[in-house]
């Protein structure tokens, strides 16, 4: 059997399509899916967005988000099959396992970089709540950089 | 005799003076200067999330373009994990891809 992967797609229909051609797409989606032994994790409507620039002369669309795991296989043929499908503008798949993996690691890898650190102090591994607290403080340049810019304003 | 003394003496002041502002032109340079540190290693961002675009945003100058990291000040890593999130985004038409 063939690699799962994880893979993110998003598409953007018209904005005045209807709820149940938006349902179709759906079923169209998952159909493809379940055919090659796949799985949607999560799907999530965003609505209505604007778009950044025209697309098929459309200045707004309905975003629709899925988190796909399946083989390479799915990919391409989910790929193909929404090219050709008229009431989706534009669609685009990412796959994100890896990079995720990548992200968690670095997370672990910090994570116990700081209990070590913590731990040769002679503090317990985690921070406490009023550590947590202070630290949300601790970027004094936000407020020298909003005090200056009143300052400019109050000038003119 | 002692008026050379005091020219001196005010020279040398101003000399020592003057290397002070040097010393605090390399660092503020008289105007308020920020220190170049990357945001994604300050906030401890290991993902740069492409749909997120209030995280984009700041590194997308007017007219559209990705901000070079000389001027953000981001680090080198987090520079093309950036770079890859703002085309994505660009393509789903999260972000333009120019503006004028």
């Amino acid at each position: 059997m063939s690699q799962v992967r994880q893979y993110e797609l998003i598409y953007i229909t018209p904005p005045e399509t209807p709820e149940d051609a938006l349902g179709e797409l759906h079923q169209q989606v998952e159909k493809v899916v379940h055919q090659f032994g796949g799985n949607i994790e999560k799907s999530e409507n965003w609505g209505r967005r604007k778009l950044a620039y025209e697309i098929a002369r459309h200045r707004e669309g309905v975003y629709v988000f899925d988190v796909i795991n399946g083989p390479a296989a799915l990919n391409a043929e989910l790929d193909r099959r929404l090219r050709v499908v008229d009431t989706v503008i534009r669609h685009m798949i990412v796959r994100v396992d890896e990079e995720l993996s990548v992200a968690e690691r670095a997370r672990v890898r910090r994570k116990t970089a700081m209990a070590a650190r913590r731990v040769k102090r002679g503090l317990p591994p985690e921070p406490t709540e009023a550590e947590k607290r202070r630290d949300h403080d601790d970027d004094d340049m936000d407020g020298l950089e909003q005090g200056f810019r009143g300052g400019r304003d109050g000038d003119r | 005799m002692s008026d050379e003394r005091d020219g001196r003496g005010g020279g040398r002041g101003r000399d020592s003076k003057d290397g002070k502002d040097g010393k605090d032109g390399k660092g503020r340079r008289g105007f308020f200067r920020r220190k170049r540190v990357c945001k994604f290693c300050v906030d401890k961002i290991d993902y740069v999330n492409y749909k997120d675009v209030k995280l984009l945003a700041p590194f997308i100058p007017e007219r559209g373009k990705i901000q070079p990291r000389r001027i953000s000040g981001v680090c080198a890593t987090h520079q093309r994990a950036l770079q890859t999130a703002i085309k994505r985004a660009r393509q789903i038409a999260l972000i333009p891809y120019t503006t004028d």
